[in-house]
């Protein structure tokens, strides 16, 4: 298990990850919410699942990027009552798309630039 | 173990300026997370006791919550997210309020009014009237 993924990004890599680390968490969450809505739990169980363990979140964390993607329109929240419990369900709206494809494209291109960086001879 | 295991939680965001909307639904989602997490520790075969500090665990430090929540102002409310706004607005508001109301409440009564405008009148032209006599009798005599 790695080190919380956090909200904001830190302790992800410790306490001084690069800005461009931040936007991980938002970026995995959108993507798991434009295939289904799903409820906090489902989400991290998911994330675990999808990153073979790789990712582990501080469970509670996410919270905060649910609740501040809810506030600038991204995904939209919906409670629901299933088997006696109430939950809230999260999920993606046009906004939330559009920030996905940018997230995406950010990170693609933040990869590509790594591996190519990683693979260039001598840098070994 | 509702939402009496995040009282502290709750009290600190409440302290720093969260919406109460987003404090009231993150320690009940936050709650549920903890019964679910405590549900499968449970199933794994785990005790009761080791259940909820598996459960505790997994969730996180409360104070670690806390702090991501504080860092994103976006769900403050909104005095505190426009802290000098909020201090011209308000006393504009109040000024507005205290001088509107009297006029607002008069326009819905104006019948009530004019009645009492037109009894207060009479009431007062009577009695000038009454002293006038008074005054004109003690002149004259």
């Amino acid at each position: 298990m790695l080190e919380h993924l956090s909200a904001g990004g830190q302790g992800f890599m410790g306490q001084t990850n690069p800005p461009f680390m931040s936007g991980v968490p938002e970026l995995l969450l959108l993507r798991l919410l434009e295939q289904r809505e799903m409820y906090g739990y489902e989400l991290v169980k998911k994330i675990r699942l999808v990153t073979g363990e790789a990712i582990s979140l501080g469970e509670g964390v996410i919270y905060p990027v649910l609740h501040s993607l809810e506030r600038n329109g991204a995904l939209r929240a919906k409670r629901k009552k299933v088997d006696g419990r109430t939950r809230v369900y999260y999920s993606l709206n046009a906004k939330g798309r559009k920030r996905l494809d940018r997230l995406q494209g950010e990170w693609q291109r933040i990869q590509s630039g790594i591996s190519a960086a990683l693979e260039a001879p001598g840098n070994a | 173990m509702r939402r009496s295991a995040f009282g502290e939680l709750q009290h600190r965001l409440l302290r720093s300026g969260i919406s109460p909307v987003h404090i009231r639904r993150i320690t009940d989602e936050l709650s549920d997370h903890l019964e679910d997490l405590r549900f499968e520790a449970l199933a794994n075969g785990a005790t009761v006791k080791d259940a909820h500090e598996e459960a505790k665990f997994r969730l996180g430090d409360q104070a670690e919550i806390a702090d991501r929540i504080l860092a994103r102002t976006e769900l403050k409310s909104w005095p505190y997210r426009h802290p000098h706004v909020a201090r011209i607005y308000y006393p504009l508001a109040y000024v507005v309020l205290l001088t509107a109301t009297p006029v607002f409440v008069g326009m819905a009564n104006s019948t009530k009014l004019a009645r009492w405008g037109v009894a207060l009148m009479l009431s007062g032209a009577v009695t000038a009237g009454m002293l006038l006599c008074m005054q004109l009798a003690i002149v004259l005599t």
